[in-house]
Parts: C-alpha cells; structure tokens; sequence
C-alpha cells in the first residue's frame, strides 16, 4: 500500500490545522529537526485563532475559577513579550469593579492572581480613572494586571513563516479527507486541493489533529470520539480605539467584559453559547448578541453606547470535556493532549485542542515533546526563547520631525511585520502608494505578502496586512487591492472574482450591525461596487 | 433602547464614510505633494493617532487652516479642526522667531504704528527684504501692508467715541488688528454706517488680537490668554450693556465664534450668537424693516464679490452679497468661491509662497474675466493676496456701503 | 430670510428643482449638507434598468406601467415619459451634455470595463447599443502611471471577454510625478486639475499618438475636465485616433463638473446655494412649515411658501437609521421602514437591500406626512423617498429628476 511513497509525500509528522496551535505545533517540530507536513483547508487563522478578543491574557481572569491556566497564562504572557513583540501591545488590564458587582470578590481575586504568580495591584479609581479616561466613572474598584493584545493573524504567521525557514511544508488550501489507516496505525492522510481539486496522499509515522473544533470531525475520521463542545463566541469591533487599557470585570468570568484595544481599533466580547456541530462553518451574529454585547459593553465604558461599530463577528471554542465527564458540564478551558495510542488504541495519531490562543506554544510543546517520543528524538523545546521572525531585531523607526507619509506608513508596516518589514520594497512612489487608506497598507507591502506570504486572495491578504479591516471595510481599498492581486496571479477574471467575494465577506460581518455610520459606509460601498461598478450583475463564477 | 442612537466621535472623525469629496476640494493638495490631504491628515490620521502619538505628522503644518475640506464634507466631520487640533497636540517643533512676528500681529502692529513711516519704508526697501527672505524666511515677493500713523483706536478715541452715546441704539465694535494698525479708514467707514443707521459704536472694553495667527503658528497659550480676554470683554459687552458685537473680518469672526470653543476650548456658547458681521447685523435689520437706507445717486459699478475662506465656513456670504446687491446701480457678480492662497500669515512664509500663489491662480484668473471696477471681499488678508496678485483694488462691503449711503437722507428716513 | 422655496438637498434632485423652479420665477435657497452624491456618479443617469422582481427593462416608457402603486414613477402615472424629456431638456439647457433615450436603455460602460443598461450617458463617455458591444476591435487602453483607481487589467478582462483586443499601457509625465510622491493624493480630481494645463494635454496627446498606430481606438480613464468639458475636447483635437473615456472609481470627475454646472446655472438663475450648511429644525402648525433653520443661519430663519425635501438617503444623512428605527432629521416625517432590523438585509450584498427602500412616506402629490398629518407645503423628492430600491432597479437618478420637476410643477407662487 506504500508503494506510491517517495521523499515528496513522506514525512515524520503531519500536522492538520493551520491555526495557532498548528502553526505553532509546525514551528516546534521543524526547529527540533523534524520534516513537517502542515495542512490547512483555507487559510492560517482561519478559524477561531482569528475570531477572538486577541488579548495577550494575563491569567487574571481565570485566577479564581481555574488557577492552573491562570498559571499558564502569565508564563506565557511573558514568554511571548519576548518572542513575539512585533504582535504584542503592552496595554496593561484593568479589572473594574462597578457598584453592581460584590466588591468583596476582589481581595479573593487578587489573592488568587499573586498564588498564580500573576502581579496584581489594587488601586484608586480616580487612579484608574487617570489611567484609563474611558473607563465607567462609577467603578468602586481597580485591579491593575499585565494584561495587553495581540494579533492573533501576525503571530500565527510569524510560526509560519519560520516553520517554512526551518524546512517545514505547508499547504493551504488544502482538506483532510480521510486518515489512512492500516489496522490500528494512522499511516497518512487523502488531501484534496481546493484549488485544483486533484487528490493527494501524504505519510508521517505520526498524524497530530490540531484542527480546533473541526478536530472532533478529523478524529472521527479515525474511529475515535472526542468530547467536544462548539461554544459560540461573538464580538463587536468599533472603528478606533475608545481605551488604551484592556478594560474588565472583577467578576467571576462573564458575557461581554472584556473590551481590548488592538492595532486602530477596540474589541467587545464575547458571549458564549453552544451550537451544534452543523453551524459551525457557517456562524452568524444574532440581533440579541449584539444588544447583550452594548448592554454589557457600556457599562465598562460608556462611550461605547455611542461609538461607531464596524463589524460583529463569532468564533467557535473548542471546548473538551474531560473524558470521564462525558456529559461536558465540567469543561476545563486548560490544554488537552490526546494520544490515541494509549487513549484509544489508534497509533501515530494525536490530538492538541483546548486551551488559548495564549498558551498556543505551550501546547505547542507538549504537542511536540509526544512527537519526539514517538519518533525518538531528543532535542529540548527552545520556542521560550527563540525570537520569531519579526521580533528578532529592532526595526529601525524613522526619528525626528517627519515630513512625509511615507515615514508613517513605514511606521504601520513595522508595526505589523517587525523587522520583516525590512523585506518591504519602499523605494519608489508606487512601493509607497497607498492601497488602504484607513491601515496605511501601501503597495510595497501588498506587494511583499503576495510575494512572500503565501496569498491567494483578498481575505489572505486581509489577514496578512490589515487590507479593508479599516473604516470603510474594503470600499475604498478592496478594488485596488484586488487589481494588485490579479497582477500579481496574472489573472485579472480571477481577481474581480474575489473581490466580489471579499465585498460579500466583508457585508456579512456589518449588516449585523448596519446603522448608523455603519450603514452609511454600507450604502456608499453598495452604490459604488453594485451601482457604478455593476459587480451586481457579474456572472457568477 | 437608548444605546448607538447616535454616533459620537471627536469632531466627528468617525463619521467619516471614506467618500473623498475633502480632497476633491483642498487648495493645497494640488500644489503642494509635502500635504498629505485633508483625508490623511484629518479623520484617517487620527484613528493611528489615537492609537500611538508617534503617527503624527508635522507636515500637517501645511493645511492652511482654510475649512473647505469642512463645507464640502457631506459627513460633517470637523477636518480642519482635527488637523488643527492634532498640531496643538502632538507637534513637536517650536513657533521660529519668523512665526511669532508674523503671529503676533498686534504688538508688531503696536510697535509698528508708531514708528509708521519708517516701518513702511524699511520693510519696503529690497536689502530689507533680502533679510527678511533669507533670515527670516518671509518671502521677498511679499509686500507687507503698510502701517497708518493713527490708530484707529486713537482715532476713535479722539474723534469719535464722544459722540456715540448719543445714539439710541448701541453696538459694540471688534475691530481687529488690520483696521487698527493698517486700515483704520474700513474702521471710521463702519462707523459712519452704523451711526447713519442710528446705532452709537463702542469699543470692547478690551480687545485683543482674535489669535487666528497665534493659532495656525501653534503659539496656543498664547492664543488661550488673548481668546480669553476678548470673551471676558465681550460677555460684558452682551450681558452686562446690551450691546451685541459687531465686526468686519470674517476671519476674526469665524476664529472667536467656532475657534475659541473648538481649538482653545474656551467656552463661548452664551454670548456667540450675539458676535457677527455687520453685513449680517445689517441684514437683519433691513429685513426686519427696522431701518432702511438711502443711497447717493451713482453711476452703474461692476463688482465681483470673493467669498473668503472662513466667509464660506460661516455660511455669512450671503448677507453681505445681498446688501452690495441692495444698492442701485451695483452689478454684483459672485465669483466661483475658490481660496485665494494667502491663509492669513501662511503665505507670507518662504516655504510657501509657490504654494500659496498656485492655489490662487484661478482665482485671479477669473477676476481677470469678470473684469470689474473693483472687487469686494470682507476678508482682509484676502485683499493683499488680490492686491498684490492682480491689477484690481479690493474694497470691503463696509466701505462700498458707506461710499454709496446717503446719511443725511437714511437718517431722515429712519426718523 | 424669505424665499419662495427653499430645498433641503444641493444634489441632482434639489438642483434640478430650483433650477426649474428658478426659471418659472420663483426665489430659491438651497442648503446643502456639503457636496452631493453626483461626487460618485456613474458618469450615466439610469430611468429604468430592471422591475423589482428582477425582471430586465429595455423600455422603461412602457415598463413602468407594472410598477407598484408606492413607487415614485408610479405617483408620476401618465406624465412619466414627459418628464423624462423634460429631465433631459433641463440638463442639455444647463450645458450638461448627454446622450440616451428614455424608449430604449443604453449601456455604458463601467470601472470594471463590463455593460450596464442606462438612460442618458455625458458626451465625454461612450454609449453602446447593445451589452456585448465593444468600442473598436483593437483597443489601446491606456492609464496614468500610479493611478490605481482605474485598473486596465480589469477593464481588458472584460472588453476581451467581448471580442476586442487590448493594449495596455501606462502614461507618466513629468507634471504627474509631483503629484505622485504623494501616497494618497494620485486621485481622478487632483490629475484632472492637472491636465486643466493645455500644455500638459498636449505632452500626453503627442505621447497618446506615438503609440496608437495600430489602434482603432484609444480608452483613457475619466479624469478630464473638473470644471469645464474643454480639456477632453482639446485632447480630441490632437489625437486623430478616435479616444473613448472610461469611469474610474470615485470620485467621478465628470460628476463633479455636472454639479459645479448645475449650481452655476441654479445661481447664475439667481437662486442662492448654501453649501455645508444643514437644516437643524422646522416650524410647523397647522400641517404647514412656515420656516427652518439652519447651523449657519442661527436665529435668522429660512421662511418659505414652499419646501423640498430633498435630502437624500442614508450616505447623505436624508434618512438616519438607529437600532431600532429610521428617522428623518429635519422635519421629522414618517418614514415607511420595517421595525424588525432581521429583515432589513439581505446577507449577500449584492442581491436586493430592504432597507434601501426605506424612505419618506408621502402622498399621491409627493408631500411628506408628520404623525400621520399631511404637510401642505412639504414635498419630498429624489432618493429621500420610500418605495424603491434604486441600485437593484437602477433608477436612482430617474427617480431624483423625474420627481424634482414633477414636483417643481406642482408649486403655485
């Protein structure tokens, strides 16, 4: 049955899943020398490691409920300041108290962070106040944290892109469509190219399932069930950044108390609610998660009950019940590895799911230590020191008095990309022309993503830039962008194609809430594309 | 449900639908590639302001503070005062000894005044000007108004005041740097007017410079102090004497109406209605049908009336085009409202003169089609930019008022 | 301040309504909340392109005889086809060229270089007979270097999908390299600004000319004439090739040259055109308005016989949408809006909106209604009105003209 292995398909691990834990998973075993297969339906962060608060959590907030990952989060808080800067914002968190809340919660609650090693302070709320001028000015009471934000898009990459430096493969696009089984041994796995729809076998001695809820279907695949719970996740996006500081409840974990600044904008969320394993492809942000969202929202910051919105958007958890509690009332948020070798009796299979987009190197390394095992190597993890690309050296930032844009559009690409951006072209008035108005996305820098950073279309490009994730949502950039992409595909059909789908992906994350401002843009982005564009009534592809 | 009724951003930056019309509209961006725009400077510039201070951009420095980009925004997004806003804020750089002179308009003038005949003739003479250019960075192709020996101030104190309570009515008189040191005659020519319509004029308890030029020269303390003064003196003048304030710059108006609140956050919100133009003042009292006025008899004039940048933000423009039009014999063409280039000390500075004069040049052009006997503005640094930019003397709507009114028979006429 | 009229809304249907309420020797004002939506126009004018239930209109005289009593066209009835001419007049009277007829649509050619069906296409652009034409059979597409608001790629894609053969090329002058060191300012407004300069319309003809030889037509992108049609005519001069202009995306240069000559017609009529003033409120009583005013006018009121409301939709903030309702601004009018938002979309944008049906409620004479109360002397016209959806339809600007004469006409002195 192996006789169609040759050096192309054969490798030591397969990862599926391009996530976070998969990207990172991917990092780790090629840094530790493996050859690595890493396979992703659509694109990296796809699914819920791009549809989160992004905040570079500081384990307060599970201090009192689940001190283990509380633990787990302030080490890897730290670890990651180091390692990912160019992804991370030093924001601090405030955990608020409001009248309504028992303020007697947080001395337990500070006392539970110091135990996880967590350094809480108590302070004033005029302090906070001070700190933090959008804050609720009726707060009885501030804990400061060293919570902050990262972008869940750029760290993904950065795996990546050093998995790819280390010799790993990685193709995107492409779906597990059966694990190939030979007795009781996961040897490999059928893959289908979205693209090209041709069928393709790949071998690893050891297949790892890191493909978040969509796990659960992977793992079926191999006869093996695992207890998971999709649990909806849905979030507001305002237009720019109402706090500096990530603002909280001090509160046993609730909907909608958390509001985290990232990048130009600021991010509400979540609520939490299961869905069956049928919608999660497909999820939706309902009117009354939006109304829970403002109502909770406003009350850490008023300002939010007036502020412009830009889009809603849900993620799905993938939440684990422990396996002797298969009922799934007693759900841990903390990492779970299977190995269904000696979980289920199914060799060179393993499951990494569970856990946060915070803790994703540490599963990451767990995931990687069972690889190492089962292969027989010994190299010692070194992804809680190693850099990753972008975060390597300084970038240098233009100083002095600046005269020129171009100055700070070299400064929002250094934001996004560290010292990668030194790989973006910025010498001539088209490198430095803008595509993204409201990012600062210049074409040197779409340039370089669709070179180097694995984009075959607009929603790729999105998530490697920040292309339409501004004000207008694409109305002003998308067109550009997509005519930068069909140069660069040499496929102009193709690229008008996509636009219309990313016009449409974009509309599905603002008529959810489509007024105001909102539906204004909306109005403008319809007339322009369907009115003056006619994309209304472009064939269908 | 009382959540997202509204949106609510400071000066509107959030309501910012992308559309571009700004741009569309900007008299700088054409002429001056250094200008990011109004559109980057303004509502897109400061959501990465408002995420880091460091996006600032002091080229942001070469928006002229002009506000068209404000009448053309179907968004009503404040852009002007985002920009402007954003350089108190954030810039760096320190006013150059070229920028307080130029900003401080009335000491200058002060001193100025006073050694009048010799200020005129140094600043006009070429080495002088040769220094200005090179030191001072003030552009030799500048002239600068000439400085009257008189005050209006003194003047009106010698001449005039006295007289004034006589009359029934009273208003107070917010003159202004320019009719103070450089053109007293718009100030005895507003007098007559509004003493031929039976009102007395007064002067403010104490004026200072409106800080137009303190403002775009990011000397803001120092605006705060003077906007402060003025407005105590103007509160006293409208709640205290009754009088409502009166004045003929449509940019001192504009700054102590909109800038005051907006910019120096000096609250104004109980008196600023009763601060405004006297064509408006005016206006109002011709429609009311409270006064009425008899012109001379004259021959047929053509005048071409330029709007003003800030004249254009009041929205006022109307008020003084129909009273021009009120007198007989005027033929009155309103030209395509278009800035003239100056932007009050903005194009007196060396760096921009190129600029400043590009962005006129089809304001002058159009001038020159009309043809006119002469042109009317009631912004004064407006008139030196069409004076020293085309053949046609310029003439404020106050004066051109009390060049045609006939105040023994207005007077009889109000009895 | 007494007026006549005075029309809230300084776009197509506002200016188109002062202008002939002006000629008929009315005395109006118009206020208008910064620059109108003809900043993004097409560079066409659709009547009627298609039914509601998505049926295609090649006549829109006979179709609109189906549309349902609500629709605007339908309040106009039998008088449909004569306002059209009387919408077309108006325009060729005000200097704004165009081509079409409102008994046949035509096509023009959009951004994307595909077809649509419209009414009345401006002189600079080409109007086709049927969807699958092309402009020559070997095309010379040409774009300004930088410009990325005109994509040749695209436009080729779709005129080789039609038969033709393109040849891209790009333009650069010195002239536009100032403006390009620029990341943002290489825009369609700022370019045509700079091909106002007859010399540099000369420079880019001899270049235009070098390279046409084996052409039968050159495509340009519309960035000609901000002000006035000459620059475009004075290209044409110097290009013995016939030359074609293609929209950009916005802004539309030749939008904004039809807006700045319409105002100049309304104003050189006599009206008044208040631009980046908004009206704040109204005084009503009796199921009259007797005056408005305004952020600039402040306590100097804007007294009237007569208003127009003329505000637009939501882009133009005519209709102001919350949560949970839309709101007309200024007068408060009854709004025809579905109060459960669920239904207000529809999740693929480019089918049909519910919500850009939303609108002003108004009589069979176009007056608008407050609490149930019909206003006298309050007309609603243009896309402030309910009852249509105009980009699914394309009939945004038929209704915006169709309406504003309509109503012009109702007026009495």
């Amino acid at each position: 049955m192996k006789n169609d292995n040759n050096e192309n398909n054969e490798f030591d691990v397969i990862i599926i899943g391009g996530g976070i834990t998969g990207a990172g998973t991917a990092r780790d075993c090629a840094l530790r020398g493996m050859k690595v297969l890493l396979i992703e339906r659509f694109d990296f962060a796809a699914g819920a490691t791009g549809r989160n608060h992004g905040l570079l959590h500081s384990g307060a907030r599970y201090a009192v409920t689940d001190k283990e990952s509380a633990a787990e989060c302030i080490k890897e808080n730290m670890i990651l300041r180091k390692i990912a800067r160019h992804c991370v914002e030093e924001n601090d968190g405030l955990f608020i108290s409001l009248p309504e809340d028992d303020i007697n919660f947080q001395s337990k609650f500070v006392e539970s962070c110091h135990a996880a090693g967590i350094d809480a302070q108590i302070i004033d709320p005029a302090e906070a106040r001070r700190m933090e001028p959008s804050v609720n000015p009726t707060l009885i009471g501030a804990v400061k944290v060293p919570d902050g934000s990262v972008d869940p898009f750029r760290l993904t990459l950065a795996n990546i892109i050093d998995a790819k430096a280390h010799g790993a493969k990685i193709l995107v696009y492409h779906e597990v469509v059966e694990l190939l089984k030979e007795q009781d041994r996961v040897m490999g796995v059928t893959v289908v190219d979205h693209k090209s729809k041709e069928t393709r076998k790949y071998y690893a001695p050891l297949t790892i399932n890191a493909a978040g809820i969509w796990g659960h279907g992977i793992a079926e695949m191999a006869g093996i069930k695992i207890g998971m719970f999709p649990s909806k996740g849905s979030l507001l996006i305002f237009g720019h950044r109402v706090n500096n500081i990530v603002l909280n409840r001090c509160r046993k974990p609730a909907d909608a108390d958390i509001l985290v600044p990232g990048d130009t904008i600021c991010l509400i969320g979540t609520t939490s609610s299961h869905v069956g394993f049928d919608e999660v492809d497909n999820m939706r942000v309902t009117p009354e998660e939006v109304d829970l969202l403002l109502r909770e929202g406003q009350k850490l910051a008023p300002a939010l009950a007036t502020t412009r919105i830009l889009r809603a958007y849900a993620g799905v958890r993938p939440l684990v019940a422990a396996d002797d509690d298969p009922s799934g009332r007693n759900i841990s948020r903390g990492i779970v590895l299977l190995d269904h070798e000696t979980r289920d009796g199914v060799a060179g299979f393993a499951t990494i799911t569970g856990g946060k987009l915070m803790t994703y190197r540490l599963m990451a390394e767990w995931a990687t230590d069972l690889a190492c095992k089962k292969l027989g190597i010994e190299k010692p993890c070194v992804t809680m020191t190693e850099p990753l690309p972008g975060s390597r050296s300084e970038e240098p930032m233009p100083t002095g008095k600046t005269y020129d844009l171009s100055n700070r559009i070299k400064r929002s690409t250094v934001g996004r990309h560290g010292d990668m951006a030194s790989r973006i072209a910025s010498s001539n008035e088209l490198d430095n022309s803008l595509v993204c108005e409201c990012e600062d996305v210049s074409v040197g820098e779409v340039q370089y993503a669709l070179k180097e950073l694995d984009v075959h279309n607009m929603e790729d490009l999105r998530h490697r830039t920040r292309v339409g994730m501004g004000t207008c949502q694409g109305e002003l950039c998308a067109c550009r962008a997509a005519g930068l992409l069909g140069e660069a595909h040499n496929c102009a059909h193709q690229a008008k194609a996509d636009l219309a789908k990313f016009l449409n992906e974009r509309w599905k994350g603002m008529y959810p809430i489509a007024w105001g401002e909102a539906l204004r843009e909306s109005e403008y982005t319809q007339w322009v594309y369907s009115g003056i564009c006619g994309m209304n009534k472009m064939e269908e592809e | 449900m009382t959540m997202q009724q509204y949106n609510i951003s400071e000066n509107n930056f959030e309501q910012c639908i992308k559309c571009t019309v700004c741009t569309v509209y900007c008299p700088v961006v054409p002429v001056n590639p250094n200008y990011p725009g109004p559109k980057q400077a303004g509502p897109d510039g400061e959501r990465l302001r408002l995420k880091r201070g460091e996006f600032f951009d002091e080229a942001l420095k070469y928006c002229l503070n002009c506000k068209r980009c404000e009448v053309a925004c179907p968004s009503n997004v404040r852009i002007g005062d985002i920009i402007q806003l954003a350089r108190i804020k954030y810039s760096k750089s320190k006013p150059s000894l070229r920028d307080m002179i130029l900003a401080n308009t009335d000491i200058v003038g002060s001193l100025s005044s006073t050694f009048a005949p010799i200020v005129n003739t140094t600043v006009a003479l070429k080495p002088v000007k040769a220094v200005m250019d090179s030191v001072l960075k003030i552009d030799r192709h500048r002239t600068f108004p000439r400085y009257a020996g008189q005050t209006f101030v003194s003047w009106f104190k010698k001449e005039a005041q006295a007289k004034q309570d006589l009359y029934l009515n009273h208003v107070s008189f917010f003159h202004g740097c320019y009719i103070n040191y450089n053109y007293p005659q718009l100030g005895k020519d507003m007098v007559k007017v509004m003493n031929a319509l039976g009102y007395g004029v007064h002067l403010l308890e104490k004026e200072k410079c409106c800080g137009v030029a303190l403002i775009s020269n990011g000397l803001i303390n120092q605006a705060k102090k003077q906007a402060k003064v003025n407005i105590d003196s103007i509160r006293k003048s409208v709640t205290e004497e009754k009088r409502p304030v009166i004045a003929a710059s449509s940019t001192c108006t504009f700054t102590i109406r909109d800038e005051y609140p907006h910019l120096l956050n000096i609250e104004n919100d109980d008196v600023r209605n009763s601060i405004e133009l006297a064509t408006r003042f005016i206006y109002r009292l011709l429609e009311s049908g409270k006064v009425k006025i008899k012109y001379r008899d004259a021959a047929p004039v053509k005048i071409a009336y330029h709007t003003p940048c800030h004249m254009e933000k009041l929205g006022w423009g109307f008020y003084s085009i129909e009273l021009l039009r009120h007198i007989p014999n005027v033929e009155l063409v309103v030209l395509d409202s278009q800035c003239c280039g100056i932007g009050g000390t903005y194009g007196f500075k060396k760096e921009n003169y190129g600029t400043s004069q590009g962005i006129g040049a089809s304001l002058f052009r159009q001038i020159e089609e009309v043809d006119p006997q002469f042109v009317a503005t009631d912004c004064e640094t407006c008139k030196w930019q069409i004076e020293m930019s085309t053949p046609y003397k310029v003439k404020h709507p106050i004066s051109i008022l009390a060049e045609y009114i006939d105040v023994e028979g207005t007077i009889n006429l109000n009895k | 301040m007494k007026f006549d009229t005075v029309i809230i809304g300084g776009g197509l249907a506002g200016l188109a309504c002062g202008i002939r309420l002006q000629n008929r020797g009315f005395k109006c004002a118009i206020v208008s909340a910064g620059q109108s939506a003809l900043h993004f126009s097409s560079g066409s004018f659709d009547l009627l392109n298609e039914l509601p239930d998505g049926t295609a209109v090649a006549n829109p005289e006979e179709a609109v005889r189906s549309l349902d009593p609500k629709h605007p066209y339908a309040k106009i009835g039998d008088q449909f086809a004569f306002y059209a001419q009387e919408a077309k007049q108006l325009l060729l009277d005000s200097g704004v060229e165009v081509q079409g007829d409102s008994k046949q649509n035509s096509y023009r050619i959009t951004p994307m270089g595909t077809t649509m069906p419209t009414w009345l296409t401006l002189a600079d652009f080409t109007c086709l007979k049927n969807a699958t034409d092309v402009i020559g059979k070997k095309i010379l597409l040409v774009n300004i270097a930088g410009f990325l608001d005109f994509n040749t790629k695209f436009i080729a894609d779709a005129f080789e999908g039609n038969g033709a053969a393109c040849k891209i090329v790009s333009v650069s002058l010195p002239e536009f390299e100032k403006l390009r060191q620029s990341p943002t300012e290489m825009r369609s407004a700022n370019i045509a600004r700079i091909l106002e300069n007859e010399n540099t319309l000369h420079a880019l003809a001899s270049r235009l000319n070098e390279q046409a030889s084996s052409c039968d037509v050159i495509a340009l992108p519309a960035v000609f004439g901000l002000s006035s049609p000459a620059p475009l005519q004075t290209l044409k001069r110097q290009i013995p090739t016939p030359v074609c202009i293609v929209p950009t995306m916005p802004p539309s240069v030749p939008g904004i040259r039809t807006q700045k000559r319409l105002r100049r017609v309304f104003e050189l009529a006599g009206g008044f055109y208040m631009l980046g003033d908004s009206a704040t409120t109204a005084e009503t009583g009796d199921g009259k308005v007797y005056a408005i005013s305004t952020v600039n006018h402040g306590d100097i009121a804007l007294r009237a016989n007569h208003f127009v409301l003329a505000s637009g939709s939501f882009f133009s903030n005519g209709l102001w949408a919350s949560m949970d309702g839309v709101r007309e601004p200024v007068f408060g009018a009854d709004v025809d809006f579905d109060p459960n938002r669920n239904n207000w979309y529809n999740a693929s944008v480019f089918e049909p909106q519910r919500y850009r049906t939303f609108g002003v409620a108004t009589d069979e004479r176009f007056r608008i209604k407050i609490n149930g109360k019909v206003q006298d002397n309050v007309y609603a016209i243009g896309s402030v009105l309910s009852g249509f959806d105009a980009l699914q339809e394309g009939c945004g600007a038929g209704v915006s003209l169709l309406t504003a004469l309509y109503v012009a006409d109702q007026l009495k002195k």
